[in-house]
């Protein structure tokens, strides 16, 4: 575990007893996490179990209503400055990709980089063009997204975060969207990602990915996190019976 | 009862003769109406209750009550008040043309506000969670993301109303303006030809009809470029 | 608002007057979008090109020119058909009710041939099969299934052709029916207050508007409760 001997005592996601209700449900129920800079966090759950929530909390898609968040020292509260500056540092990955569809490639990467981070767009196209060779497509860089398939515009939307150089990317769900066939070119960047160093939460169901990758496994059922651990204690001795169901389910085909 | 064609030759020159006046209200009121209609999304989408307030009912008003109602209000209406003839908006409300391109513009906007509005909330929200994360403020997601697509989404529900007001152009005959229509009906009244008359300029508002179809069909095939496979 | 005295009867039975258009058109606009769609939906190559012509010519054309071309020109038709058998009838006045009704019917006819249409379209081939693998007859598929799927999809733009419909009464008058615009005119040349009785005819309007758009929003409940159930 490489990523351990550059993690630094102050955690970049710290989460206390953090509530989110959706009118009446509750989706997260007292939440405490802690990730630390190079860890890689794998977080399973049925769904409705309040993961995507959780982590669309950490840069603020959505508001907790209790409880704190701090993100590398900044809290996030109604503050904008912070809630801008958090989201500079975190990059998020969606299961429906989300490129703008009226952008080509190139321009879906360096459009943050002029608009918010104020790269010239000559700077901001070389860039750009670094990312999309990592992820192995520089020669799509002048088409629209709809004339790429699945697998390269996941690869696309994993370059564009990359392009804002974030210290934490958040993956909700990445390769969920996706044909069979398409899922291992995402999962090899990922992989990519995460041997660099970047410090990465993932909410996936692709549990080859999360032991091989993960230093940590969290699963989570109904807004709480029941269990985590290391992915060999995770999946090798489940102690909570919800995750001993959970993971029955999804590993028994 | 016969088709007298000759006529239809004499006339139809004549009735051409207010192409101008009606393009001038089609033009100037669609252009006009589409600044108020911005205005008034921009203020629906506010989310402030007193700005959003007014311009619903605004839009309730103009879009519940006739045209027609609307144009006499406004030319034949206004004039009853001393503070109208005095203020500076006089010079335009005096003058037949001035009052229907008023009356044209108020009612386009309140349409095509609506129209506006059903394009911006057709945006695809993860598109715009997609602008949050990589820390674009509101005012970048609504230029760069929410513009470029409502546009796109609301452009053949906009194509309707530029067509609807069109052929609301013709109203202006109804306050003694001489538009295509209005020439049309004093030859009819002079003639009692109102086949002849009235069928080649139904012919003519076809026409026009079909070329602002085609204009934009262009349009729309442009914006929607990146939404085809084959680029 | 003293003015009013007097009037107010006067714009009662006016109002009644633009009620009882709007029912007789929009009896009339369902069958004539019902025939359009029919005829576009049929194999005959001839009754889609008619439905076609039907539709683009009534959306092409402003409704002042429909109503203004069925009542002069209906009026000539009639004149000279009546002088086959009688030689002395100088002219057979056409009623405006009726010229101006069926105008306005086959001009938003024209839209909802295109509404009904898009409903039949619209059904979800899924549904049909479903049904038919499950023994459904044809008409038990078509009472049962495809019915009430048109009938979700087709209201909301049928509740647009109802305000379509009750707006374009105002055009009436162009032709002398006495309905609350004229009754507007009247009052004007007594009382010199055009402002006051013109907005009395906006209120009407708006009455008429909101009655509808309630009416709508009450069944499109009623209709979708399977849908929202669902969720």
């Amino acid at each position: 575990m490489d990523s351990m001997t550059d993690t630094e005592t102050r955690p970049l996601i710290k989460m206390i007893k953090v509530n989110k209700f959706f009118g009446p449900f509750q989706a997260l129920k007292n939440i405490d996490l802690e990730v630390y800079k190079g860890e890689k966090i794998v977080i399973c759950g049925p769904s409705g179990s309040g993961k995507s929530t959780l982590i669309r909390c950490i840069n603020r898609l959505e508001e907790h209503n209790d409880g704190n968040i701090i993100i590398d020292g900044i809290e996030l509260t109604d503050k904008v400055e912070d809630i801008d500056a958090v989201r500079r540092e975190v990059g998020m990955v969606f299961q429906s990709f989300n490129l703008f569809p009226h952008m080509t490639i190139a321009k879906n990467l360096m459009i943050a980089q002029q608009l918010v981070r104020k790269t010239p767009k000559a700077k901001a196209r070389e860039i750009a063009m670094l990312y999309l060779e990592r992820v192995k497509i520089p020669e799509q860089a002048d088409k629209y997204p709809i004339q790429l398939s699945g697998g390269q515009q996941q690869r696309v939307a994993i370059a564009r975060a990359l392009c804002m150089r974030p210290e934490i990317i958040l993956f909700d769900e990445p390769t969920s969207a996706l044909d069979p066939e398409m899922i291992n070119e995402v999962l090899d960047v990922m992989i990519d990602l995460a041997r660099d160093g970047m410090t990465m939460v993932c909410v996936t169901h692709e549990m080859g990915f999360a032991r091989s990758v993960a230093d940590r496994v969290i699963f989570m059922d109904a807004g709480e996190i029941v269990e985590q651990a290391e992915p060999a204690e995770f999946f090798d001795n489940p102690e909570n019976e919800r995750t001993k169901v959970f993971l029955n389910q999804i590993l028994s085909h | 009862m016969s088709f007298d064609l000759s006529l239809i030759l004499e006339s139809l020159p004549l009735m051409l003769a207010g192409i101008g006046i009606t393009l001038k209200l089609l033009l100037v009121s669609g252009f006009l109406g589409l600044i108020l209609a911005v205005a008034l999304l921009l203020m629906r989408i506010s989310g402030k209750f007193y700005l959003d307030w007014p311009a619903q009912a605004y839009i309730y008003v103009f879009r519940g009550t006739p045209i027609l109602v609307q144009i006499f209000i406004i030319y034949y209406g206004l004039p009853q008040f001393e503070a109208v003839r005095d203020s500076i908006f006089w010079h335009i409300l005096r003058e037949p043309t001035g009052c229907a391109i008023v009356a044209l513009t108020l009612n386009t906007g309140a349409y095509v506000s609506e129209i506006l509005r059903g394009g911006v909330l057709g945006v695809d929200r993860g598109l715009l969670e997609a602008g949050s994360a990589l820390g674009m403020s509101a005012r970048h997601k609504f230029v760069y993301i929410t513009t470029p697509i409502a546009t796109r989404l609301s452009l053949p529900a906009y194509s309707n109303d530029v067509i609807s007001l069109l052929k609301s152009t013709a109203l202006a005959s109804t306050i003694t303006i001489a538009d295509m229509t209005g020439i049309a009906r004093t030859i009819v009244a002079d003639t009692y030809a109102p086949y002849e008359i009235f069928i080649s300029l139904a012919i003519v508002y076809m026409i026009f009809t079909l070329g602002l179809q085609k204009l934009f069909g262009v349009i729309e095939r442009y914006l929607g470029r990146y939404t085809r496979r084959d680029g | 608002m003293e003015v009013l005295t007097g009037w107010w009867d006067d714009y009662f039975w006016g109002a009644v007057i633009v009620a009882k258009v709007f029912i007789a058109s929009l009896s009339l606009m369902i069958l004539f979008g019902l025939i359009g769609a029919g005829a576009k939906l049929s194999n005959s190559r001839v009754a889609q090109k008619i439905a076609g012509a039907y539709t683009v010519i009534f959306r092409g054309t402003p409704e002042i020119l429909v109503i203004l071309l069925l009542y002069f020109g209906s009026a000539i038709l009639l004149t000279s058909i009546a002088q086959i058998f009688n030689p002395e009838i100088k002219f057979v006045d056409v009623p405006p009710f009726w010229a101006g009704t069926i105008a306005i019917s086959i001009i938003v006819g024209s839209y909802a041939t295109e509404t009904f249409r898009g409903a039949f379209l619209g059904v979800n081939p899924g549904s049909i099969e479903a049904a038919r693998a499950l023994g459904m007859s044809t008409l038990q598929t078509f009472i049962y299934i495809r019915i009430p799927e048109m009938w979700r999809i087709a209201l909301p733009p049928f509740g647009n052709h109802m305000l379509s419909l009750i707006k374009d009464t105002a055009l009436i008058s162009i032709i002398g029916l006495n309905e609350t615009l004229f009754v507007a005119k009247q009052a004007i040349t007594v009382t010199g207050k055009p402002f006051t009785m013109y907005i009395v005819v906006g209120a009407i309007y708006l009455g008429f508007s909101s009655v509808i758009t309630l009416a709508v929003m009450a069944i499109e409940k009623f209709g979708n409760r399977t849908t929202i159930d669902a969720k």
